[in-house]
This record gives structure tokens, sequence and C-alpha cells, in this order.
């Protein structure tokens, strides 16, 4: 084993040394294909793709159409749309980041793409691109839904500035995932990430308005990134509570540094893990 | 490496398609329809209304552009040739009016922003406290962004010892002869009084006796105002006591009467005499006319603050009586007769709500016989004329831009007028919300009085500062009753408890400061002191506090016996923060349901 680990070693420099060498062109189709084939592998992932996509029509289709319609005003449907695309985006990243890292640690999938010349960065970017998507997928059905079933509209600026944020969600959501996916070991992972993305959604106020918590539970919203997320979002169609956009900001931000820094603490220990396995 | 080259165009083909569709689909999602509602990205400032129906403050035209230019009206009229990346509002289906004018208000606390709410950016204020007016005139100079209709007031009201308006709490001087005239009307300009109001009431109309001035002083206060430049104008609730003020030489009359139909001879005098009425339907009919209902009905529920829901659900005490319908034929007939008319409500008198009942009385002014030019130009220019407001009441070159628009065709039914697409006021729009607006005048804490007696009862209902009122919780939906009488140099509180409210309460309310609810700092007191008895049962002292409290005021119990007992309470015995900040304390009967009977005399906060 000890020859075998050495042969792997210096395979592994040289190759480094390649990385090193490539030329952007390279860089940028790996980058790509890397995207592509992560986003084509969780695609067919019924047990990834389903929840995350269904979750938050299904929720939006009971609590934004069919309870929404009762009242004359469609500020809930309205209001409920910015929240579950919140809880649309949080999904995909939650899980990729969380579950999908830490299920290709366990089965060692992650170790073979560390071998190759593939720069780890497009490892990351993939697993972004495919949280991306799918929240945009996640998020252009809830918006027809709204639109069409529920009767929202929204000035035009509105709906593409909602988008916008919505989107930008999966910076913080994909830093927690990642920090979730570097600590937890494969099978526990999806049921840490339920342990998050659940609660968090709730006491974040992505389900029901925030304001109809008690003080305490909406105090404690004001520690998730979830909650500043959805204010931002609720801040583009006027429905937020008047809180300013540099504190969201500024908590999102500390936030994201802080779950990045958890997260690399997490792939120091995993790293002299598998290196003593390897041993 | 071809396999690779062939499914990296391929990925990016598909991003491509998929970054397409989906701004696709983004572009194409449904927008309010034109001037759903100004939220965000309304224009506001300098902007211009296109293709609207106008209502000048005379006469609606049709395909009108009223260009705005930092918070006054550049130009309006038929296709102007607007600068092209002038921000517009498409009017198309919907009809522009001047801010309403209320003719007849009476302001305190949040009143001003609940009628701005409601698109009355002007009140003409018949008598409130002369220091909150003294407080809010100066806003009105300023084209800003505000959360407050614009206040024009009267100020400190001319009445009797005892007359009707020394009722209320708010400092009155009062008159007793016609050689205090001069002397009282120049306090009142040198408090900027805007005109003179005077009131003119022996009660005789509604069954009641009250002191009233006698005409020779109302004469004489009418001629004094004339004297130093202002307008006078007089509260009448009968037609002799209307013909006399007319004969003084009164500008204006703010109420319509009840108690007999004026004759066309009469009528056509009122006219001669070029003076003004403010009819006040509002009131003068009876609060329960389902036109009230209608209204409210026709009103979302949450766009209504808590004190417009409470003053709309009040009645008078005892009630008006009949009289509506003559006070509707009155109108009819100066009407007819050619006399000056003006949309005012007197809100927030019980059965009317500030902002609220000015789209009520429009209603009411229709039913009277006014087309809707007719109706709009009594709650516009014709006020504005009448009580020398400048640049207010119409769309015309160089007015501020205090504009309403109104979903659908005003001038083919008035009663439209409370389906509010838009406010703004000095060209800034207006957040309608309960609350951000209308958070309006919060009224500072006043220091309290030196003495310590709030009321022996020796001479009748009166405190020794402050103001005594019956309160029940039909404020909250409840349906409790209480009345009150002074028996004996004491004050009797019976009634009975109903279920119906969440916390069903009947009893009195004393209110320390000069406005109703104004906070008063009693720092250094430590109890309330006050003698009492009754029938046994266990009663409630509430402190009402600065805040509005979530739920029910802090509350300390005690027992009314069958014979007189002193009952002495803690201030630090009130579950509360700060039991010094007294707006109001309240003595009550709480639940279990069924009548109730005590008294309360000598009462202190010492």
């Amino acid at each position: 084993m000890t020859g075998g680990a050495a042969t792997a070693s210096a395979g592994a420099s040289m190759l480094a040394r390649d990385a090193h060498r490539l030329t952007p062109a390279r860089r940028f189709r790996i980058y790509l294909l890397e995207a592509r084939f992560q986003f084509v592998e969780v695609l067919r992932e019924p047990m990834f793709a389903i929840p995350t996509l269904a979750f938050p029509l299904i929720f939006y289709l009971f609590f934004g159409v069919i309870m929404g319609a009762r009242g004359v005003s469609l500020a809930v449907p309205t209001y409920v749309l910015a929240t579950y695309g919140v809880f649309g985006v949080l999904g995909p990243a939650l899980f990729g980041f969380g579950a999908g890292l830490a299920n290709e640690r366990d089965t060692g999938v992650l170790l073979l793409k560390q071998t190759t010349p593939m720069p780890a960065g497009a490892y990351l970017f993939a697993k972004v691109m495919a949280a991306l998507i799918f929240g945009a997928v996640v998020v252009a059905a809830l918006f027809l839904m709204a639109a069409h079933a529920a009767g929202v509209a929204l000035y035009r600026w509105q709906w593409f500035a909602l988008a916008g944020v919505l989107l930008a969600g999966v910076i913080p959501f994909c830093a927690l995932g990642l920090a979730i996916g570097a600590w937890a070991r494969g099978r526990s992972a999806v049921a840490v990430v339920n342990l998050v993305f659940l609660p968090m959604a709730m006491l974040s106020g992505l389900w029901l308005p925030i304001y109809m918590f008690p003080d305490v539970m909406q105090d404690i919203a004001l520690a998730l990134p979830a909650y500043h997320h959805a204010q931002l979002a609720l801040k583009v169609i006027a429905m937020d509570a008047g809180q300013p956009v540099p504190m969201h900001l500024a908590v999102l931000a500390a936030e994201t540094l802080a779950f990045l820094a958890v997260a690399a603490l997490g792939f120091r220990r995993a790293d002299s893990f598998s290196m003593r396995r390897i041993r | 490496m071809k396999d690779a080259r062939y499914l990296v165009g391929r990925s990016l083909t598909w991003f491509v398609i998929g970054v397409a569709v989906f701004t696709g689909v983004l572009a194409t999602l449904p927008v309010p329809e034109a001037a759903e509602g100004p939220a965000r990205g309304v224009p506001e400032e300098t902007f211009a209304v296109v293709d609207v129906t106008a209502f000048d403050g005379e006469a609606f035209r049709q395909g009108w552009d009223v260009w705005v230019e930092d918070g006054r009206i550049r130009h309006a009229g038929q296709r102007l040739d607007l600068p092209e990346d002038l921000p517009r509002v498409d009017g198309r289906g919907h009809t522009l009016i001047p801010g309403l004018i209320d003719g007849h208000v009476h302001s305190f606390l949040s009143t001003l922003g609940d009628a701005l709410r409601f698109g009355v950016t002007t009140v003409l204020d018949q008598s409130t406290d002369p220091a909150f007016a003294a407080a809010m005139r100066p806003e009105r100079e300023e084209v800003a962004r505000g959360t407050q209709a614009d206040l024009f007031s009267a100020g400190m009201t001319a009445t009797a010892p005892e007359g009707h308006g020394t009722q209320y709490g708010m400092p009155v001087e009062t008159l007793t002869g016609p050689d205090e005239a001069a002397q009282w009307v120049r306090a009142r300009k040198a408090e900027d009084s805007d005109w003179i109001k005077i009131i003119y009431e022996d009660g005789s109309a509604f069954g009641m006796e009250i002191a009233s001035l006698e005409g020779e002083t109302v004469a004489a206060v009418i001629a004094a105002a004339h004297a130093e430049g202002l307008a006078a104008v007089v509260h009448v609730s009968t037609l002799e006591t209307a013909l006399e003020a007319m004969t003084f030489g009164a500008d204006g009359l703010v109420h319509v009467w009840r108690d007999e139909v004026v004759s066309e001879v009469d009528a056509r005098r009122f006219a001669e005499a070029d003076i003004f009425v403010v009819p006040t339907l509002s009131v003068m009919v009876s609060a329960d006319d389902p036109a009230v209902a209608e209204l409210v009905r026709d009103t979302d529920d949450a766009m209504l603050s808590p004190i417009q829901r409470q003053t709309l659900d009040g009645r008078f005490p005892g009630g008006l009586g009949e009289g509506g319908d003559v006070a509707m034929e009155n109108v009819r007939r100066l009407r007819a007769a050619g006399v000056r008319l003006i949309a005012g409500t007197d809100a927030p008198n019980p059965g009317t709500g500030a902002g609220i009942s000015m789209h009520g009385e429009l209603r009411l002014l229709a039913r009277a016989g006014m087309g809707s030019a007719e109706a709009l130009a009594a709650a516009t220019s014709v006020a504005a004329d009448a009580f020398g407001v400048a640049e207010r009441g119409r769309i015309a070159e160089g007015h501020l831009a205090d504009l309403v628009l109104v979903r659908g065709d005003l001038e083919e039914d008035v009663s439209r007028s409370h389906d509010i697409v838009g406010i703004w006021k000095d060209g800034y729009l207006v957040d309608r919300a309960v609350g951000s607006a209308g958070a309006g005048f919060q009224p500072e804490i006043a220091p309290a009085p030196a003495e310590t007696l709030v009321a022996d009862f020796e001479d009748g209902f009166e405190a020794s500062f402050g103001a005594w009122d019956v309160t029940t919780d039909q404020l909250t939906g409840g349906s409790s009753t209480a009345d009150v009488a002074v028996r004996d140099g004491a004050l009797v509180v019976t009634g009975e408890i109903a279920p119906g409210a969440a916390f069903p309460w009947a009893g009195v309310i004393w209110m320390p400061g000069a406005q109703p609810m104004q906070p008063v700092d009693f720092s250094g007191r430590e109890a309330i002191r006050f003698r009492t008895r009754g029938d046994g049962r266990q009663y409630s002292v509430m402190l009402i506090g600065s805040a509005e409290p979530a739920g029910p005021p802090p509350t300390v119990t005690f027992i009314a016996p069958e014979e007189w007992t002193q009952v002495e309470i803690r201030l630090e015995d009130f579950p509360t923060a700060t039991p010094e900040v007294i707006a109001g304390l309240a003595f009550v009967a709480e639940g279990p349901v069924g009548s109730f009977s005590f008294e309360v005399d000598e009462v202190e906060v010492r």
C-alpha cells in the first residue's frame, strides 16, 4: 500500500502541476462539463429532484392559491410568493451541497474527482450552478402559478428584481450546505439538512408570515439567513418588516463567510481522515 | 476530444435556451393594469397623469394631461406637450380630482393622518385646542412629503360659560356679553385663528337646555371678527338662529338645521345674503343612515384606524332624534335657491370617521340632489373659496399637487369616490396603510396640574381638570352599557355587562389632558384615592397610559360595598412600567355578565 500511495501522490502532484498550465479555454470547458454532468446527475436523482421542485409548488398551491383565494386582497398570494421563492431556492442549495457533497465523499466519488486534473473550483462551481438552475426552475414555476392561478400582478421591474434577489440567495445557502456537507457523513447528511431546512424555513417566516409569530420566535428569526433573504425578497414587493437593506446584506455576508470557514475546517478534518484511510 | 467539444456546445446551447426561457417567462408575467395602485415605481414630485378624466374643481374634462412639477401643478389640459422623459401615470379609465377639503372637522391626535389616507388633503377645522392648531399649522406652508392633511382652523370657539363646546376638555375662554367680543377676537387673532367660529346653540333642537351666547353677543363677535379682517362662521341648529346669524352678517353657517323646513322665501334670503352653509349631513342625517353602513362595507376594514373604527361605531348619547329628513329637505331647498353649499362631515363626532366620512358626505349631497360635479365642487373649490384657502381645491396652474386618482368614472357615479387608486399630497404619494401615514400627532405628555382633587361632584359632572366620559366595551365590539348621573354630590354609574366582547367592561373614564387621551405626567404622585359605595360587586380601575397597549390595560380591582368607603390604590400597584403617565383612568365593572351600580366621589390623584 505504501508504494501505491507514493505513486498516487506523485501522480497527483504531476496532475496538479498540469492543472496550473490549464489554458483559459480548457479551464472553461472543464467547468462547463462538470456543471453539465452534475446537473444531469441530480436531475436523474428523483430523491433530490422531486422534493426540491415539488414542495415549494405544492405549498404555494395550498397556502397561496387555495387559502389565499379566500381573501379579497392579493396580499397573501403576493407575500407567500416571495417567501416560497426563498424556500424554493433554499432547498436545492442545501440538499445539493449538504447531502450531495456528503454522499459523494462517502462513496469516494469526490476522492476520484480530486485525482483528476479538474480544478476544485469546477466541482464547487458545478454544484452552485445545479442549485441555481433548480432554483430558477422553481422560481419560474412559482411565478407562473402565482400569476395565472392566484392572479398576482407585479410591476415588470418587480418580477425581475424578485427573481434576481431570490436566485442570489444560492450564495449564502450553498455556503450553509457546504458547511453541512463538509461535516456530516453521507447517510446522516440528509437528516441534518432536513433538521436545518425545515425549522429554518418555518422560523424565518417562509411558510406563514413572520408577524403571526410570538415575539420570541421573531427574535430567533433575526439570526437565520433565510429570514434576511426573505426580507430582501419582500422588500422588492414592499411587504417586508421595514428593516434596513444594509443590515440584511451585512448579516448574510457575515454568515456566508462563517459557513465557508466552518466548511474549510470540516474539509481539513476530512482530508486527514481520508489520508489515514489510504495509508 | 470531439465528444467533449460536442458536449460543450450542447451544454452552452441548453444554458442559453434556459436563460432565454427564464427571461421570457419573467417578461410575459402579468403586470398591474394601468395605475392599478401606486405602490413603488409610481412617480411623484415631478410627473404627469396622462389621458385622464379630470375634475378641475368646477367641471369634468375628458382626456386631460396633468403635469406636476416639484409638487405643484405646472400645467393641465388636453394633450400637453410633455417632455419625453417625464414619468407618466396612465389615467385611462380613472378620474383625477383635487384633494378633498372637509369643511367641518375637529382635529386631534391622528385625525389629520386618517383624513389624508382617505383623500382629504385639507381640513377646515371648526374648533380644536389652540395649541394643537398652532403645532399643526406650519406644515401646510411646506411643499414636502407629509403624512397629514393640511390644517386650517378657527382654533378656540366662542361660546357661553357651560355652553356647547366647553364639554370636550379643551381650554375655552367663554364670553358673557357683547362688550367682551373685541378683546376675545383679538386674542384669537393673536393665536393665528384662520377665522372665527361662534356657537349659537341652546339645545332646544335636541330637547336639551344648554347655556348659549345671547344674540347680541353673537352679533358683536361677528362684527369684531370682520373688524380684524377675519371671517365668522356660526354653529346653529334651528332655522330661527340661522336666520338671526344671517342678519348679524355671518359669513357662513357650519350646520344645517333639523327643526323646521326652510321656506322658499327664506332660502332665497340666505342666497341673497351670500352666506354659505356647511350642512354636515354626516351628523345631521342620523348616524344610523344606511349610507354610513354602506360606505363602511365598501371600505377594506384594514384601512380603518382604531380611532376611525371607534368614532364610526359611536352614537350620540340618546341619539339626535328625528330630523334627518328635515335636514335633507333643507339642503335641497337651499341648493334650489342657489345658496353656496360646502361638504363637511363634523368628523370625528359619533357615527363619523376622519377622512372616510367625506365620501359618505358626497353620497348624501348627491342624495340631496347634487350632480357629481356640483358635489365635488362643494368638496373642493367652493370650500376653498369660501374659507379663503389658497392654492387648493382646483386642478389649475400653480396650485399644489394635492390630487386623488379614483377608479372609474366619477361623473357617472360620485359614490365611487372612496375607490381610490392613489393620493398625492404636495406631489408626493401618500402611503394609505394605517400606521404608515396617520401616525399623526402624538400629543406631548403634559405636566400635571398642581391640584390633586380631580372631582368632588358638588357642582355636577365637572372635573377640576380633564373631563369625564362614559366608556364601554362597545369600542371593541361588545354591547355592555353604562349610564352616569350626578346625584347628591356623587357620581352614580349604572349599567349592564353584556356578553359579546373578549374583555367586557362598562363604566366611566376620566381623561386628565386638555385633549381627549392626551397623556399627563403625574410623576411624584403616589396614589389614586376615591370614595365609593355600591352593590358589593368587584370593580376595576384601569389605567390608560401613553402608548396604545396591545391587550387590556393595567388594572387594579376594588369592591364597592354598601357603605361609603375610601379606596386608595398606589400607582406602583398597576402592572405597568410607567404608571405615572396617565391618559385616562377608567372606573368600570368587568365580568361577570349582569347589571351593576356603584358610586364614586372625591377622586384624587395624590
